[in-house]
């Protein structure tokens, strides 16, 4: 089975200053279509860096990434802004809204900046998700006029929103109180099972590490192990 | 980005939603660019209006759409003066018809009108050449009747005391004059003449020779009088048939255009309010137009106290003008008037030039209504002969006598001193004025000189040459002396004019020379074209000629208006130049505190432009709104000025560059899309900064958690 990402001895070194910080040392995993891989450690172990290594928003000091066949580092800024478009949505710690914009027309951005649709097909899209999501009646809302909990479901929205194969959430829950972040984890879930959506999503919280199909631990830079749950196949790699 | 309109319903809600999101940055970078297009507006309204009003005056007047120099003149033309009121020194162009012939080859050119202006000494006349032209009157009449028998002995005792009031006046001014200088022989016998014009024995043996005594007073006496000045006056001399046709600007406000072919001058009619004018009456329309047109009060004003006081000071002028007659139908007319009990002449003048803010309308209208009929207002009036004297350009002075046709003025220049103290001569009396040695009349010279047997001597030579201890050989041919006379007399001839032929053909307008010429043209929008096309003739004519627009031709005063411009782009560029560096400050710092959600954009897929492009729109959407706004209040600020009345000329220059009492601004559409335009292309620019900074965040921003 060919995997939807594949990190290949991949390092990414910082400079702060003069003092070079190693942030990820010579890390190998695939990811296999329809995962729900948790990346699990500690702050600083290096989960966010991977995250941005395979949403192609950060490139590494070495080895490869290869995300849905194409080896990220033979393609141009333009390219990858291309890539991150169309196949990979995005879930961040903060809910990262556009804060002027109401529910709709965040979770429409997407759309509208792949373009292709027709405005008929494009509503139909973002009523379905902000349905799923269950956020219909917040629709003409502003982030603001929205809890913690409701924010985040526009972002998975907005993240699922393209269909995209891979979705990417840094510590989605973070912000929220246990009981929002697991109807959290909960909605992504249920679209990684619906949809057969690719999502990996790191985390320091075990409760949150537990609805997992597979976890990856990392410490200091490096995975130190990956361990399949609830049944699933842990893929191998590294 | 595939779906231009779809983006676009994505930029312009987070554009606007951005500008209320943050109303204090709106407002402020708002504010900047609203005042920004307030000034454009207004100060292009204000600068436009003045252009196109001086454009038309100027060019209507005098200078038409383009002017011709001789290239090889000293100074720049300066149709209205250079700096200091002298004129400016041109090259004389020899023959105007071949300057004609050349342009009427080129399409555009509907006329070429001929000029030269040049300054002239005029004499403003005195009180004694007046009563001295009524007794000569009176005595050329007979002393026909008891009517004209008592005017004829009013206009005597009118002399006399003229004459004792002459005397007077020189004794006291004596007592400040170099004694020595009184002890010449002319002093010593013009004090004899004066002694016996105001002495019983002339008056009494006065009809015994009337002719001869008024001889004796017209020539020994008036040359002696206080008030005997001159005046200079500034006047153009043209072909009159083709100026009028050319220039509809001017008008004949009193008497009546020069006929074809004669002589003549029409004076400009503010140089006659000013210079010509009886000093009283001159005063009081000063107080009235400042009083009326400036909101000026005599009670706080301390200038308009000033002339009230100086009134006081003319009784003298209109009492030597009346005789005794008229003395005392002035003094009724006055008693009647004013109510008054006084029964002296000098006591009931004094009472109407006591002046205050209550009464001065009142005064003025007594003066004007029983006092002026009395009076001759104007030392110069339309069927007068003046005479003008100028140093011709060969050296000797010139002199014309002309007769005066009426007075001009000139459409919107009417009250400025630069325009409208210009008077209007025909050509052939200017020339005689200008005395310009043509290439025909040196010849002539020439001959005379050959004649005279006369050759130049070098000056060191000088000495030897006229007594002839040089050894040099004596030219044996060289008679004495003598020179012809028929020569001489023609020279003499062109120097007074009024000796000189009285009428002129068209031929010989064409024949002579000018100073410069105005070329007027049948398409005034393409100018700049005919410009060209006239360059070219004279090139190819060989004719080295200067060929100047209207601004350029009436010098400096003519290029306020670029001036203007100059200024008010500077002041533009100042407040835009703070509204650039304020809006990207506000624009960075705003791009600054949105590094995240720009980052945000990024990850999940917005291309740089896009980013740059929402940046943009932002800044123009507000530099837009408040420079529509800005020009809205700006086409208020010029409906309400135009509402008040404009803006008021406070002086001399201020009226030659408003054509006019005020200037009353109004819009261009260029003006309107010029500030839109600024005010886009400042926002733009000032948001280009900020919007390179925002293409630099990564998409790693939003990955940050620090909200």
């Amino acid at each position: 089975m060919v995997p939807i990402v594949s990190v290949e001895c991949v390092s990414k070194t910082y400079w702060l200053g003069k003092t070079e910080v190693p942030a990820l040392r010579d890390v190998s995993l695939d990811v296999h279509c329809g995962e729900f891989l948790s990346v699990a450690g500690p702050s600083g172990s290096g989960k966010t860096t991977l995250l941005n290594l395979i949403g192609c928003i950060d490139t590494p000091t070495g080895g490869r990434v290869v995300v849905g066949g194409k080896d990220t580092s033979a393609l141009t800024e333009r390219q990858l802004t291309d890539l991150r478009l169309h196949r990979i949505g995005f879930i961040f710690q903060t809910f990262n809204l556009v804060s002027v914009l109401s529910v709709k027309q965040n979770v429409e951005f997407p759309l509208l900046l792949q373009g292709g649709l027709t405005r008929r097909e494009r509503d139909a899209r973002v009523r379905g998700v902000i349905e799923a999501v269950g956020l219909e009646r917040q629709a003409a809302h502003r982030p603001n006029e929205l809890s913690g909990g409701q924010r985040q479901r526009v972002a998975v929205a907005r993240a699922l929103v393209t269909r995209p194969g891979l979705v990417l959430a840094d510590e989605p829950t973070a912000n929220l109180d246990s009981r929002t972040g697991a109807t959290i984890i909960d909605l992504m879930r249920q679209m990684n099972s619906r949809d057969g959506t690719t999502f990996v999503f790191s985390t320091h919280d075990p409760k949150v590490m537990a609805h997992a199909s597979a976890i990856v631990r990392i410490a200091d830079g490096q995975i130190v192990a990956r361990e399949a749950l609830n049944g699933a196949v842990a893929a191998g790699g590294y | 980005m595939r779906s231009p309109i779809g983006v676009a319903r994505l930029l312009f809600p987070i554009a606007f939603r951005n500008l209320f999101a943050s109303k204090a940055r709106s407002f402020t970078v708002g504010g900047i660019v609203l005042i920004g297009s307030l000034v454009v507006v207004v100060g292009s309204a204000v600068v436009d209006t003045i252009d196109s009003s001086m454009r038309g005056s100027v060019q209507g007047s005098l200078a038409g759409h383009l002017q011709i120099y001789s290239a090889r003149s000293k100074d720049e033309l300066s149709l209205y003066g250079k700096m200091g009121g002298q004129s400016s020194q041109l090259e004389p162009i020899e023959e105007f018809g071949a300057l004609r012939r050349v342009l009427a080859h080129v399409p555009n050119v509907k006329d070429v009108v001929p000029m030269g202006i040049e300054m002239a000494m005029v004499t403003t006349g005195n009180e004694f050449d007046q009563a001295l032209e009524k007794l000569r009157a009176d005595v050329r009449q007979g002393a026909q009747g008891p009517g004209i028998a008592a005017r004829y002995e009013a206009h005597k005792a009118h002399l006399r005391r003229m004459s004792a009031l002459l005397r007077d006046e020189i004794r006291d001014a004596s007592v400040l004059t170099d004694p020595e200088a009184l002890k010449g022989s002319e002093a010593v016998r013009e004090r004899a003449d004066r002694e016996r014009a105001a002495s019983d024995g002339f008056w009494r043996g006065f009809d015994a020779d009337p002719l001869a005594n008024l001889e004796f007073l017209e020539n020994r006496i008036a040359p002696q009088s206080l008030s005997n000045a001159y005046t200079m006056i500034r006047y153009v001399g043209t072909d009159l048939e083709s100026y009028q046709r050319a220039f509809d600007r001017v008008r004949v406000v009193e008497g009546t255009a020069i006929p074809r072919g004669q002589r003549g001058i029409l004076v400009g009619k503010l140089f006659a309010e000013d210079w010509l004018k009886l000093r009283a009456a001159r005063l009081l329309d000063r107080i009235a137009d400042a009083r009326t047109n400036r909101g000026r009060r005599i009670a706080t004003d301390e200038e308009l106290h000033r002339w009230v006081k100086e009134l006081q000071g003319q009784k003298r002028e209109i009492l030597l003008q009346l005789d005794p007659m008229q003395a005392a139908e002035a003094t009724a007319r006055l008693r009647g008037a004013l109510g008054s009990q006084r029964t002296e002449l000098p006591d009931l003048l004094g009472e109407l030039f006591v002046c205050d803010d209550r009464n001065f309308d009142q005064h003025r209208a007594i003066f004007y209504r029983q006092l002026a009929p009395l009076l001759q207002l104007y030392s110069v009036g339309v069927g007068d002969v003046i005479t003008l004297k100028a140093p011709s350009r060969s050296g000797y002075m010139n002199s014309v006598n002309l007769k005066v046709y009426g007075f001009v003025e000139f459409r919107g220049l009417e009250k400025s001193t630069a325009a409208g103290y210009l008077s209007i001569m025909d050509l052939v009396s200017w020339r005689d004025l200008y005395g310009y040695m043509t290439a025909e009349k040196a010849a002539e010279i020439g001959d005379i000189k050959s004649r005279a047997g006369a050759r130049e001597v070098e000056r060191a030579n000088a000495e030897a040459e006229l007594f002839g201890e040089s050894g040099a050989p004596v030219d044996e041919n060289a008679r004495p002396g003598r020179i012809e006379t028929p020569a001489i007399a023609g020279t003499a001839a062109r120097g007074a004019g009024s000796k000189h032929h009285a009428t002129y053909s068209q031929e010989e307008i064409d024949s002579g020379v000018v100073l410069n010429a105005a070329v007027v043209l049948r398409d005034p929008a393409r100018t700049r074209e005919a410009m060209r096309d006239v360059k070219a003739a004279l090139s190819s004519a060989h004719m080295d000629m200067k060929v100047v627009g209207w601004q350029e031709a009436a010098g400096a005063l003519g290029q306020f208006v670029s001036l203007a411009r100059i200024i008010l782009f500077t002041a533009v560029f100042f407040v835009f130049a703070v509204a650039l560096v304020i809006i990207n400050n506000a624009m960075v710092m705003a791009t600054l505190q949105r590094v995240k959600e720009i980052g945000t954009l990024r990850a999940i897929g917005a291309q740089k432009r896009f980013i740059i492009a929402m940046m943009l729109l932002e800044t123009s959407a507000v530099g837009l709104a408040f420079g529509a706004a800005g020009t809205l209040l700006g086409v208020g600020a010029v409906a309400v000025i135009r509402l008040a009345g404009g803006f008021p000329a406070t002086n001399d220059t201020m009226y030659f560059f408003f054509s006019g009492r005020s200037l009353l601004p109004h819009l261009g559409g260029l003006s309107l899309a010029i500030s839109l335009a600024i005010v886009f292309l400042v926002s733009a620019l000032s948001s280009l900064y900020p919007a390179l900074i925002a293409t630099r965040v990564t998409p790693l921003e939003a990955m940050q958690s620090d909200d």
